[in-house]
């Protein structure tokens, strides 16, 4: 449809158009959205259009654009609030301290809080795999920071297709996943590196599902004193906002809407602009003058300029505060002349901070902004009445009332719940003999889920600060293993730490999205156990396909349902957090992918414990019940057979597991702890022996079906050995210490199983008389260690 | 002097990262760090009392991190900017017997300015050698074992005896030192004139103590293994790998492994042998 016609410049010395839609049809209106690229729907469109009927005029096109940034899925969650809300929103703990803003606030002392975000940058990187990886950590930084927070730690769980995808099989349109892997931790290497802050953990995720539609979820970790938080708001009438940063340019317009839509093949060619454009040594100095001006009491509110640009942050701090705005858009420093004023309103370009200062302060912020050679201008004021006017020179081109403006379209879409069929009915195959148990051991120790992530880690910088006191090696400095968590201790002369891990298993989320999302909820809880943590909060980032599909939308809500269900039963708040859906694309949607990052508090960090065998001579047991749901497990895909059951959550036996394992941890009992997930059992002892450069003996005879329904009867040898039930662990005791280990686990009326001893070179496992297993380590440690460089470099 | 009265300059640009936990460990030792950004020394965009001199200090810290981005070469622009406007300054703070330090970023901005390694000369108008892209093509992010190979012209390891380990971690992408290449026989000789002169400080190593240990052992390949050298007074100093990281020891690789020892960190005595020179020279 030609609907040229209806745009009309209005004379200025810069383009902007009179959009006339004030008589516009249905069919009319949904041209001028597409025209546009808004992504407005008609209904919402015609909101649009009787708004502007009662304001009596015809919009500017800065004014459409501006709603179509403020309206998108991704600025104000309008599939996704209902569900969340319903589920875990409300609830609360008092040590949260302020929900709702950029980040979550939460309490470390009584001086001090940690402060928590977790963000998604999946549609930038598909396409710049590098630039849009860095923007990522940069994005999550900023909200960290304009909380009045010194971030202290990134953590980044990441999602690709296979690496070793035929060429041949890789969609029109897609980047390779090797293409995308190496670019997206490249560019959180080298920009997390620069800024530093170390990047202490996150998970690597391979999945046929993500190879049209990768994702790259990014959090961040700050700390600071309770008296210097500050919130995303102005602080009172005629504060003046002061823009600070990089220069706004044509990169990243349109990255919400383009964030809100589902990929395509010809995303790369269209969607080129709105990946934005990292510059680490732009933000570092940034880093360093907020929270200089804000430890000095100067600033009356902060917010970082991310999705929606200017456009988003001028309107929501003002409104937040309860006051309106007035912006000179003339007085924004650009990084190219001829920028339309609409784009300049909306672009995401990065870097930027925007500052509510009173006017006695307004010399000494540009002062200090000065110093640290970041560009500096003011922009605009907070005036009364909760209007927002864009002026350009004298002309007002963006009029808006802050209430229809930031108040997004809230939907409750049909959904359709996927139906699981959780009885086990797995097809009977036979118990492999013990070579078929040691190459499916060695099968898993090198696929490429479970093998070491050192290829990628080593590349950050994850000990810059100092702080970092289990980083994500844990055993011999050489021949390390992995680490179940990372823990930092952040303050000078405290021993108190703050453990940080993040976690989701997308094979389960896949089969069955409510059990796979609590086993994401308690796999978190594991691994902050297994360090000696209390859990303390949780944030999420929320990866799912098009709402606008029931079947999506369906996976969304159970996901939602068992977030809430466990964080209410453990106590534990959701802090904050962040929904990336329309992960879909020509080749379909993303499994279910809820990465949930969770943190924990550990009293005294001399008594973390660590997943490495320590000493020859100990007591290993299995604490835990292990039952037959394959499905999912990473057995059951290296050896190609199916199961529906994927493992439940007993949140009875999660919490007092979790209980004893922290209490024998204080008393100093546990030598080395260890959770099982991945490859369960057979994976977990790997893996302690690979970080202690050791072997182990163990029986696994005495290890039954742990379900009330299997009541104690035998389990198959290759189940025992992988299966991965929850709410396991294995620990490591000293002889002289078993008896009081015993007697706790039994008043704690935790299931554990006496399965050996640590020592000599193998690690040999056996069902009674019969030998199972029986592996050097160093072979174990071999294929383990270098799988990922074999996949990546192509050799082996 | 006390070691309260030791001045310790720990200066910044963009990019600068590694400086509070530089702080920190001078602090920690009673010392009186004070963070200052280049501009201060310069006199740029500064208000009354801001401003800074060179010669008001004792030590001069040049802390790890990304100067500028290191876009150009690692260090270089960090290295051009005082140059040009503190060179003079900087010379006479080193001839009057003051330490530098540098650890990582610092010890590549030490080498472009000509302080290191610095032959014949106070500070070189060309830079004489180069920490090179490490052969992985990575940056290295790991644990390694250093040998304090210095017999006593280092006054930044005094405090440190010949031939002891030290876990240091390091974390750089570029890190192999380099000597300039005019032959063979030439560039052997001035290796040899390094170890001769006793200016070769830490050599990186395995547990047991070879210093001919390849990768990982060895993050960049540098030849002879070369981890940190000081210049002809032993009071300038540059290394790549971090003390500043290993202050305490529970931020070793492996601290909970074993559970009694010291709470001291293998980059302690790095600080505390600088304060000793320090105070018993002032």
């Amino acid at each position: 449809m030609d609907i040229s016609n209806l745009f009309e410049d209005v004379g200025l010395p810069t383009p902007v158009r009179r959009v006339n839609i004030l008589d516009a049809s249905d069919d009319v209106l949904r041209s001028v959205s597409e025209r546009l690229s808004i992504g407005l729907s008609v209904d919402e469109m015609r909101r649009v259009r009787d708004y502007f009927g009662t304001e009596g005029r015809e919009p500017n096109d800065i004014e459409l654009e501006a709603l179509g940034q403020a309206w998108s899925e991704h600025c104000c969650y309008k599939s996704s609030r209902y569900f969340m809300k319903k589920a875990f929103l409300d609830l609360h703990q008092d040590h949260f301290l302020i929900k709702g803003e950029d980040a979550g606030v939460v309490e470390f002392d009584d001086d001090h809080v940690y402060v928590v975000g977790l963000e998604s940058h999946n549609h930038p990187s598909a396409i710049g795999p590098y630039g849009g990886a860095a923007t990522g950590v940069g994005g999550i930084i900023r909200d960290v920071l304009c909380m009045g927070a010194q971030p202290v730690a990134v953590v980044d769980p990441l999602f690709f297709g296979p690496l070793d995808l035929a060429y041949e099989r890789v969609p029109e349109g897609v980047n390779h996943p090797k293409f995308i892997f190496n670019g997206v931790v490249a560019g959180i290497g080298d920009y997390g590196n620069r800024i530093g802050i170390p990047t202490v953990a996150g998970m690597v995720n391979f999945h046929p599902g993500y190879t049209g539609n990768p994702l790259v979820n990014v959090g961040c970790l700050g700390f600071g004193k309770k008296v210097n938080m500050i919130h995303s708001r102005v602080g009172g009438v005629n504060e003046i906002y002061i823009l600070a940063g990089g220069r706004t340019g044509r990169d990243g317009i349109h990255g919400v809407t383009f964030a809100s839509t589902d990929l395509s093949a010809d995303s790369e060619e269209k969607d080129r602009g709105s990946v934005q454009l990292g510059d680490p040594i732009t933000k570092e100095p940034l880093i360093h003058s907020c929270l200089e001006m804000n430890e000095k009491g100067l600033l009356g509110g902060m917010k970082d300029l991310g999705g929606g640009g200017l456009s988003c942050v001028s309107g929501e701090m003002a409104l937040a505060g309860g006051f309106g705005a007035v912006i000179h858009l003339d007085r924004v420093p650009l990084k190219e002349p001829g920028l339309a004023p609409w784009e300049i309103w909306v672009s995401e370009s990065q870097e930027r901070m925007m500052v509510s200062v009173r006017p006695e302060n307004v010399d000494e912020v540009l002062h200090i902004f000065r110093k640290w050679d970041v560009e500096a201008n003011v922009i605009g004021k907070v005036v009364e009445g909760k209007r927002i006017k864009v002026f350009w020179g004298e002309e007002v081109i963006l009029d808006l009332d802050l209430d229809f403006f930031t108040a997004g379209p809230q939907y409750c879409r049909t959904y359709i719940s996927k139906v699981v069929d959780r009885e086990v009915r797995d097809v009977p195959f036979p118990v492999p003999d013990r070579s078929g148990l040691e190459a499916a051991l060695l099968g898993l120790l090198g696929s490429a889920n479970i093998c070491s992530r050192e290829r990628v880690f080593r590349t950050y910088d994850h000990e810059v600060r100092g702080r970092t006191v289990i980083k994500p090696a844990v055993g011999r400095p050489f021949t390390p293993g992995p680490s179940d968590a990372a823990v930092i201790k952040p303050l000078e002369g405290s021993d108190r730490g703050l453990a940080i891990t993040a976690d989701v298993n997308p094979f389960f989320c896949e089969l069955d999205p409510y059990r796979g999302t609590l086993s994401a909820m308690e796999e978190s809880v594991r691994n902050l156990v297994s360090v000696g943590a209390r859990p303390h909060s949780v944030t999420d980032c929320l990866n799912f396909g098009n709402p606008e599909k029931p079947d999506r939308l369906g996976d969304f809500e159970e996901a939602c349902r068992a977030i809430g269900d466990f964080a209410r039963f453990f106590g534990l708040p959701i802090v904050s957090g962040n929904v990336s859906l329309y992960n879909e694309s020509d080749i379909g949607k993303v499994p279910p992918t809820p990465t949930i990052m969770m943190v924990g508090l550990v009293d005294d960090i001399k008594l973390v414990t660590t997943s490495d065998l320590k000493t020859g001579g100990s007591i290993l047991y299995l604490l835990g019940r292990t039952h037959h749901e394959m499905g999912g497990s990473a057995y059951y895909q290296e050896v190609g057979a199916a199961c529906s059951c994927v493992p439940d959550v007993d949140m009875h036996l999660s919490r007092r597991m979790m209980e004893v394992v922290l209490d024998l941890d204080k008393s100093g009992l546990l030598q080395s702890v260890h959770d099982l997930s991945e490859g369960g059992l057979g994976v977990a002892i790997s893996e302690m022996c690979i970080g202690g450069h050791m072997g182990a003996e163990l029986n696994i005879g005495l290890i039954k079906d742990g379900s009330s329904s299997g009541g104690g009867s035998p389990l198959r040898c290759d189940i025992k050995l992988f299966s991965e039930s929850n709410s396991r662990y294995v620990v490591e005791v000293q002889p002289q210490d078993a008896a009081r280990v015993e007697d706790e686990l039994s008043r704690y009326e935790v299931p554990h199983i006496k399965l050996g001893t640590s020592g000599g070179a193998n690690l040999k496992i056996t069902e009674g008389e019969k030998v199972l297993v029986d592996i050097p380590v160093d072979i174990l440690d071999h294929v383990w260690r270098n799988k990922l460089t074999w996949l990546l470099e192509g050799s082996k | 002097m006390r070691s309260d009265e030791v001045k310790v300059c720990i200066l910044r640009m963009e990019g600068t990262n590694c400086e509070q936990e530089t702080f920190d460990a001078f602090k920690r030792l009673g010392a009186s760090p004070e963070f200052v950004h280049l501009k201060q020394l310069e006199g740029r965009d500064t208000l009354a009392g801001e401003g800074r001199l060179l010669k008001d200090f004792h030590i001069l810290m040049f802390p790890g991190g990304f100067s500028a981005g290191d876009y150009i070469r690692a260090g270089a622009i960090f290295a051009a900017r005082m140059k040009a406007v503190l060179g003079r300054d900087l010379v006479a703070f080193i001839e009057e017997g003051k330490a530098i330090g540098g650890f990582c970023n610092g010890f590549q901005i030490m080498v472009e300015l000509g302080i290191l390694p610095a032959f014949d000369c106070t500070m070189a108008e060309h830079p004489q050698a180069v920490l090179h892209a490490n052969d992985s093509g990575r940056f290295e992010c790991r644990p390694t074992v250093l040998k304090h190979v210095n017999a006593g012209k280092c006054v930044w390891t005094s405090r440190s005896n010949k031939g002891e380990l030290r876990h240091i971690p390091c974390a750089h992408a570029e890190g192999k030192f380099m000597l300039p290449h005019e032959s063979q026989e030439k560039e052997d000789a001035l290796y040899q004139r390094l170890f001769d002169e006793d200016r070769v400080v830490f050599q990186f190593s395995d547990p047991i103590g070879d210093t001919e240990a390849p990768y990982p052992f060895n993050p960049n390949g540098s030849r002879f293994n070369i981890a940190g050298i000081t210049n002809d007074t032993g009071t300038v100093f540059g290394m790549m790998p971090h003390p500043e990281r290993v202050f305490f020891r529970h931020t070793h690789p492996d601290w909970y492994r074993r559970r009694i020892g010291p709470e001291e960190g293998d980059g302690r005595a790095i600080f505390w042998s600088v304060l000793d020179h320090i105070e018993r020279k002032f």
